[in-house]
């Protein structure tokens, strides 16, 4: 009983309406089609929530030399803000580098105000790092969507006010929202349907490392009707070959 | 007084962990925190065509581990349950295994439910690019909150990250050198030998080396299995 009404207290700003918790959850995941200006409006309540006067999200180019922010929108949405020059520039370099690792939060205060640092230095998981902009205090968020996608949602200012269990709150509503994201920018997947059984049967063989001379062996065909298949679907999946295409079909989850 | 306002609190040891002792007593801390009896923190190992749980720490009795089985964890793990951070969980109910379709039989259920899992929360931590699951389990239904789980969920996220070579050592490892990796993902993008030869600015001999090394390295028979085995396990 007693435990009930401290769970319905606990849970009730998290129903609030402008909280995209709600928007997320399980049942209306695939349905919900959001649009940047969309995800721009939940990322602004989000930093109006921890009282942080910029933000921005960026996606990780997956290429691990090159460790690299792409900006995909910020604070100044449609324009660009300064401190996204920095941040998509050399200086996200480390940041991207740690979050390949790991998941904690990585913090900078380089705005010279010594009250500003100690909310951020007193998060208990989150790790120092070199500031993403100059003159700037901030937070960065390692983001991970389901296919593999990597992104950093950064919330940028000086009094930003964060406790441990509110950062772990907006944490989760920034996964959220990158996973929101990360749907509207899937590549390209519209012709993928049309792929039959049997080819993904051969495409899933041709992951598992076998060759032409192999899957005809297994399923019963002519070495020629199995390239067939493959050719068809790499060209239905927009491959220039069968390893993109057999990692396109992994990435889409159409064969695991 | 709430049990959200136990995870307010940081931890008087010091938030980092540095053995898996300290796993275990964070895990353990955790459960309790948001109403749970038990967890399980598990890890996909992928071998050819099979998903194979490597339970990395778990307070669930020894025998309960062997009745279940394996192939019923990871079924758990990488089933349609599993939310990852920010999406709000779906217990699967031990006592309603119809509700849980393909999941269960309704023999595993019972023993499920037998065994002090009535329901079971699954939750996707990320680690980096590593993934592990984690499931929380009560003896009654509606114990868990909700609330508290959903941030619990990132917590966990933060303590693995904090000891990462002992994540990496119980799921498989990445054992590709950066510019093994890069030449790989090129590959994976389509691009031959030459191609990506070009784009790294290095010769094709070199670049046939690394991947000829990835191969190996994941004991795969040619360049799509490699590429499959590292998408996979979250490489590329």
């Amino acid at each position: 009983m007693k435990h009930a009404q401290v769970k319905e207290a606990a849970t009730a700003p998290f129903n609030d309406q402008r909280n995209p918790f709600g928007a997320f959850s399980l049942g209306s995941e695939t349905h919900h089609a959001a649009t940047i200006p969309d995800a721009v409006r939940r990322c602004r309540w989000i930093a109006v929530d921890i009282n942080a006067s910029g933000f921005g999200l960026y996606f990780v180019s997956p290429s691990a030399e090159r460790a690299r922010l792409v900006a995909c929108f910020d604070s100044d949405y449609p324009s660009t803000a300064v401190a996204t020059k920095f941040i998509s520039g050399a200086n996200g370099e480390d940041v991207v580098r740690q979050s390949r690792i790991s998941t904690a939060p990585r913090w900078w205060a380089d705005d010279g105000i010594a009250g500003s640092r100690r909310v951020l230095q007193s998060l208990a998981w989150a790790e120092p790092t070199a500031p993403l902009a100059p003159g700037t205090n901030g937070i960065a968020l390692p983001v991970h969507a389901d296919r593999g996608q990597c992104g950093l949602v950064v919330f940028l200012g000086s009094e930003i006010t964060l406790s441990d269990d509110t950062l772990c709150e907006i944490h989760a509503r920034s996964f959220a929202l990158f996973a929101a994201v990360a749907r509207i920018r899937p590549g390209d997947t519209g012709r993928t349907r049309s792929i039959s059984k049997r080819e993904l049967e051969c495409l899933k063989l041709t992951a598992n490392g076998n060759t032409s001379e192999e899957i005809a062996k297994l399923l019963k065909l002519s070495v020629h009707t199995a390239n067939q298949y493959l050719t068809q679907s790499t060209q239905k999946l927009n491959a220039v070959n069968r390893n993109q295409a057999v990692a396109k079909a992994l990435r889409l989850g159409l064969i695991e | 007084m709430s049990s959200s306002a136990a995870l307010l609190q940081p931890d008087a040891s010091g938030s980092r962990l540095t053995s898996r002792g300290d796993l275990t007593g964070f895990f353990m801390q955790l459960a309790a925190d948001i109403g749970a009896d038990s967890y399980m923190l598990v890890a996909i190992v992928h071998d050819q065509d099979r998903n194979d749980a490597r339970i990395v720490s778990s307070n669930w009795i020894f025998d309960a581990i062997e009745l279940i089985g394996k192939r019923l964890i990871a079924n758990l793990a990488l089933g349609p349950l599993t939310v990852a951070p920010g999406v709000r969980p779906k217990p699967l109910v031990a006592a309603h295994a119809p509700d849980a379709g393909a999941l269960l039989t309704g023999e595993e259920a019972r023993l499920l439910d037998v065994l002090g899992h009535a329901e079971i929360y699954s939750l996707r931590l990320n680690v980096g690019r590593q993934r592990l699951f984690v499931l929380f389990s009560a003896g009654e239904a509606g114990r868990i909150d909700l609330t508290a789980l959903m941030k619990a969920q990132l917590k966990c996220c933060y303590a693995l990250s904090s000891i990462p070579q002992l994540i990496a050592a119980a799921s498989m490892q990445d054992p590709l050198s950066d510019r093994e990796r890069e030449c790989l993902f090129w590959v994976s993008e389509g691009k031959t030998t030459d191609e990506v030869a070009v784009i790294l600015g290095v010769s094709s001999n070199t670049v046939n080396s690394y991947i000829t090394h990835a191969i190996q390295k994941f004991a795969a028979s040619n360049r799509a299995m490699a590429i499959a085995t590292a998408i996979r396990s979250g490489i590329i």
